[in-house]
């Protein structure tokens, strides 16, 4: 989510750090930040932390005010007011019933809270809204809209405003639909509801795709004086449902879907309506709650022991006591046992466990030592199977052969994927052959880059076939392509820890143009070296020369025969015969300078 | 040798030495042991955290997203067998993840993951476990682990793991830097429970990190692909 600094700092006293000491804070104690970026231009030196909220904390941080409620903690700078703790209780008085509304399952909308503000009047929004809108990546569209965006943005409930002339006896049902139903979004795309889809709808129609987005027909244009705010409480799992069938993902339905407290509506709501009196006048006549079931109060304990125990450290009970009074989590103290009142937007603080996550990422992982395990009281088991395909390996390589691994992935098959990304093969492989066949072609072409006379190569992986995963072992050479299922002995194993491991330093890139074989063959003395005509070529063939060795001799009286085979290639174009040839006349020219007959 | 071949071997190597078990886990898993059983609820965003083959026309089977299974599988195998913890393993093996490939991403990769369930298993001991396998593996002098915070459904505290690397014989590219590895933390006692034990008297640590991952910092590979290419201009300089 983005987080804009300037918005943050509405939330405390003193200046707050520059934005790359903020990343760092939450990045050891609370979040990954994705990037900073700092607006030079429109929002003078404000900057914008990209912060990734992990699922867990999807109920409280996906707003301003719980990162600032985690950076109050982490650098222990009190706030100056949290918008949903210690302050006066939320009225919303009067409740007269002006606008209806009926909730079919409260399963699915655990709380419907809503106001009926008349006598608004719709125009552009403030300069600091705007600024702050824009900050994190939001259009500003108009007063009202902008309000409910920047709740959202500000404390994590999404809201929706309905004009209310356009809703019909200013009745509304939260329901499923009974039908497959056309809707047009407030953007102007249609989706078609499937029958089922969780609405909130007047008598006829859906006029909202329940915790997701807001329709066109009751949206809010310049002549419209009378809204109905809408703050609800949606089921997780539902709009995570829907917004999948539909293909549409929006702030909102990011923040139901990680299900947010039901008693945050209500503080959207007040916060919502108040800020849209202020901007744009009118008077909030009604308000409605349907909330048949209010969150249960919960408190979790954990002790310093505990603490320690599972942290490897030796924190003092007030190292304890610090940290939660930091993170402003209201507790009971009995000597080392702390019993914690969680605020109702921290979904997420259920067991010890999760306390002692909050302790360690406080206090600071830096303080974990780097304790090796003691020495293990049984001896570890060797792993047969494991065993049988090292023995393989092992006696395979050293015949010559290179370990390849192939996608499990085929043409056909009996078992296959439902959702493979672009389609193909979706089938899991019966056998290791047709890719090791495959392979071997693959590598054939490259064989004289590669220097080698023959291909060879082998696999060990699982197949699937007659409805079991089985490990086959496949080999490939000019023989052909074989397999058979990976023999496992049950003998006892004598060198788990002796076998070899690659000892190359680095890699190194190689060319993905194709390479051009050239042979040369020459007569030369019996008494010369190979090596030093060799060494000849090399430096008359130049850089382009990426393999050459000697393949054939054979003497005749005074004189012997020497066969060459070099390889051109280039890193950065495909080479033509004309570039093969050239490279060969300076072969030639070296190799006639020294004498040589050139066969 | 296959680069991923040679540092399983070493991997296996490390971890055999400190006690831990290689063990066996199918690549074609259920629902219950990639996610069920390792605390992702049904239907809930953490899901989405992984892009899941799932199987056609099995309900509840699919690819394996990661090694993790062996958290809940391990413990139920040894107790089957009699055996009460301390447990020590490590599985590795492919992993499958459903997304477009490139040269930071492939569909197939390698995994490790390593688990150890005792009375008194810490997180200190996992930052103390990590330290060794990562010098040892990218032949460091010394080595240091880094935590930071994160979330995994089947851990908690979840933390994300990076490495320092310092040495002669380490790779120059890595030396002395901060690189992020891998995903780790102490075990859900929901994890521990599903395996058969009871969280009250046990606890413990679990890691994972790729094996690809780990070839690529230690031998400078540019493409994640050519690990899975078959290619001998590649794989030959191993």
């Amino acid at each position: 989510m983005k987080i804009s600094r300037d918005w943050l700092q509405t939330y405390f006293e003193k200046p707050l750090p520059e934005a790359q000491a903020l990343a760092d804070a939450l990045t050891f104690h609370a979040f990954e930040i994705e990037s900073i970026t700092t607006y030079d231009v429109v929002m003078p030196l404000d900057s914008v932390l990209d912060v990734k909220i992990t699922p867990n904390r999807g109920h409280d941080c996906l707003s301003h005010r719980g990162i600032a409620k985690e950076l109050s903690a982490i650098l222990n700078v009190p706030m100056k007011a949290d918008s949903l703790h210690g302050g006066d209780t939320i009225s919303i008085i009067p409740k007269t019933n002006a606008v209806k509304v009926h909730v079919e399952d409260s399963k699915l909308c655990p709380r419907f809270t809503g106001a009926l503000i008349q006598g608004i009047k719709v125009g552009p929004s403030p300069e600091w809204l705007r600024v702050a809108l824009e900050s994190v990546g939001q259009k500003s569209i108009n007063n009202i809209v902008d309000a409910t965006n920047y709740i959202m943005f500000d404390i994590g409930q999404p809201l929706h405003a309905f004009d209310v002339s356009k809703i019909k006896d200013h009745k509304l049902e939260v329901k499923r639909t009974k039908k497959e139903e056309q809707f047009v979004a407030l953007d102007d795309k249609g989706y078609a509801l499937p029958k089922g889809t969780l609405v909130i709808a007047d008598n006829e129609h859906a006029l909202s795709i329940a915790g997701i987005k807001g329709g066109k027909p009751t949206g809010i244009d310049e002549a419209t004086t009378d809204i109905f705010l809408e703050a609800a409480n949606w089921d997780g799992v539902t709009i995570r449902k829907t917004s999948q069938v539909l293909k549409l993902r929006t702030d909102a339905s990011d923040r139901f879907q990680q299900v947010i407290s039901p008693e945050l509506a209500v503080y959207g709501l007040r916060a919502a309506a108040d800020l849209i009196v202020e901007l744009a006048g009118g008077k909030i006549v009604d308000f409605v709650d349907e909330y048949p079931k209010s969150q249960e109060k919960r408190t979790v304990s954990v002790s310093t022991e505990k603490v320690n125990k599972v942290l490897g450290t030796k924190l003092a009970d007030a190292d304890v006591a610090d940290v939660f009074t930091r993170l402003d989590l209201l507790f009971m103290q009995k000597g080392s046992e702390f019993t914690v009142d969680v605020p109702f937007e921290r979904l997420d603080l259920v067991i010890p466990e999760d306390l002692i996550e909050e302790v360690a990422r406080i206090v600071g992982y830096d303080k974990i030592s780097a304790t090796e395990l003691p020495k293990f009281s049984r001896k570890p088991e060797v792993n047969p199977s494991f065993y049988a395909a090292e023995e393989a390996r092992e006696e395979l390589v050293a015949k010559g052969y290179s370990e390849v691994f192939t996608s499990v992935f085929a043409e056909e098959g009996e078992r296959a994927v439902l959702n493979k990304v672009g389609g193909e093969k979706p089938y899991l492989r019966t056998t290791l052959v047709d890719g090791l066949k495959e392979a071997c072609e693959r590598n054939t072409r490259n064989r004289d880059l590669l220097g080698l006379k023959e291909v060879k190569l082998f696999e060990i992986g699982a197949v699937w076939k007659n409805g079991k995963e089985v490990v086959m072992l496949g080999t490939a050479d000019s023989q052909g392509v074989r397999e058979t299922t990976l023999p496992i002995s049950g003998d006892t194993i004598s060198r788990y820890e002796e076998l070899p491991t690659s000892v190359t330093e680095h890699y190194q890139p190689f060319s993905r143009y194709p390479s051009i074989t050239r042979d040369v063959s020459l007569w030369v003395p019996v008494k010369t070296d190979p090596e030093e005509v060799l060494a000849l070529i090399r430096e008359g063939a130049g850089e382009l020369l990426v393999h050459s060795e000697l393949f054939d001799t054979f003497a005749k009286g005074e004189k012997q025969s020497l066969a060459f085979r070099l390889v051109f290639q280039s890193f950065d174009r495909t080479l033509t015969d004309d570039d093969a040839s050239t490279r060969m006349e300076s072969v030639y020219v070296a190799l006639k300078h020294k004498g040589f007959e050139i066969r | 040798m296959h680069p991923i071949s040679s540092l399983i071997r070493e991997a296996n190597r490390i971890f055999f030495s400190m006690g831990f078990t290689l063990v066996d886990s199918p690549l074609l898993e259920s629902d219950w042991y990639n996610f069920g059983g390792l605390n992702f609820p049904d239907d809930h965003p953490a899901r989405d955290m992984q892009d899941t083959f799932f199987m056609k026309d099995e309900p509840g089977y699919l690819l394996r997203t990661h090694t993790s299974a062996a958290q809940v599988r391990y413990p139920e195998m040894q107790l089957k067998t009699g055996i009460q913890p301390p447990y020590r393993a490590v599985s590795i093996g492919k992993v499958f993840r459903n997304e477009a490939t490139d040269m930071t991403h492939e569909a197939e990769f390698y995994q490790i993951e390593g688990l150890a369930i005792g009375g008194d298993v810490t997180l200190a001991n996992l930052k103390g476990t990590l330290t060794r396998f990562f010098r040892e593996i990218f032949d460091g002098s010394s080595a240091e682990v880094r935590f930071r915070p994160s979330f995994f459904p089947f851990t908690e505290p979840s933390v994300e793991v990076d490495m320092r690397i310092t040495g002669p014989s380490a790779p120059e590219k890595l030396r002395d830097r901060w690189i992020e590895i891998g995903g780790a933390g102490m075990m859900h006692p929901n994890v521990i429970r599903n395996g058969g034990l009871d969280p009250n008297k046990y606890q413990g640590f679990a890691f994972g990190c790729g094996i690809d991952r780990i070839a690529i910092l230690k031998w400078g590979i540019d493409d994640i692909r050519l690990m899975h290419s078959a290619d001998l201009r590649f794989i030959n300089q191993f």
